[in-house]
């Protein structure tokens, strides 16, 4: 998914937010993440299953707590991540920071926008650009449901 | 405590060192399951082709598991904070090194947390590559009379 704002316009005043058009944390994408982590970790071609967890197991989330099964943090993580991607490319890749905290389990069928606000911004003697930004992912009621920060330094030209 | 579950892990624990090699497959599996859909995620025909910074917490996954046979314990583990630093982007097919160490455990409103530092370095060279503390909370139900 592409944000709205692309790379070709990287004069952020401070206050300007980049934003994710919404998606719907769905059972699949909760599914997805659940089923690559062992698809990784094996790294054999196959897909792998990871199921039985809280992310894709009803039963074993009311177990543990929880009303339902709930995403991975990663996913809200991996969005907020590729958001910057989108906007700062390698730059984001050498040198950028990003902390996410999850302050509220994201549920089945929940809306999720991906926000960042530029808070800071300063220009070096080389010509780079450091932006700070505070992050977060909010639903269709702007309750935030992930929070963080995020640096960017963006290389001169 | 290492060798059993990793809801046992302490302070001090250290996790690894352990090599990989994020094949292309991974790299573009990671990318394509969080909808990351940029060509340098997906490369694999001569083109520059990286993994997404963020697989670093599959390699926190793997520590775990090789460190803690038995697996996470008696309650699922919730992750609370990802906290990483991109310092180089992350080669397929290269071989890296991944280590950690667990560096805090505590209680808060009778849940247990625990804190783990993670690394992921250039085999060849030992540059860092990537820098990521994780948090996990032990079990989202707290736990009569403290610790999970």
């Amino acid at each position: 998914m592409s944000t709205t704002i692309r790379r070709t316009a990287l004069n952020f005043p401070i206050g300007m937010e980049l934003r994710t058009p919404p998606r719907r944390m769905t059972r699949e994408r909760m599914r997805w993440y659940v089923d690559l982590l062992p698809t990784v970790e094996y790294d054999d071609g196959l897909v792998h299953s990871g199921a039985g967890t809280i992310h894709d197991d009803d039963a074993y989330a009311i177990s543990q707590g929880f009303p339902g099964i709930i995403s991975d943090g990663m996913i809200s993580t991996n969005w907020l991540s590729s958001m910057l991607f989108d906007t700062f490319g390698k730059d984001y890749l050498t040198g950028g920071k990003l902390r996410t905290r999850y302050i509220a389990s994201i549920y089945e069928d929940q809306v999720v926008v991906c926000v960042a606000k530029v808070t800071f911004r300063t220009v070096a003697e080389d010509g780079s650009t450091e932006y700070r930004f505070d992050i977060w992912c909010e639903d269709d009621t702007e309750k935030k449901l992930t929070v963080g920060e995020a640096t960017v330094r963006c290389s001169a030209g | 405590m290492l060798g059993r579950y990793i809801s046992d892990l302490e302070p001090g624990d250290k996790l690894g060192p352990t090599e990989v090699i994020y094949s292309a497959f991974a790299a573009r599996e990671y990318a394509h399951c969080n909808e990351m859909y940029q060509p340098f995620f997906h490369a694999g025909g001569g083109e520059e082709h990286y993994a997404p910074p963020t697989i670093i917490h599959t390699g926190k996954l793997k520590l775990f598991h090789q460190a803690c046979p038995g697996g996470k314990g008696p309650d699922a583990r919730v992750h609370i904070e990802f906290d990483a630093e991109f310092i180089e982007p992350v080669p397929v097919n290269t071989k890296v090194v991944l280590s950690g160490e667990v560096i805090d455990r505590y209680v808060k409103k009778n849940r247990t947390y625990i804190r783990t530092n993670i690394e992921l370095r250039n085999a060849a060279d030992g540059r860092l590559l990537v820098r990521y503390i994780d948090t996990n909370l032990l079990a989202f139900k707290p736990k009569e009379g403290g610790a999970a």
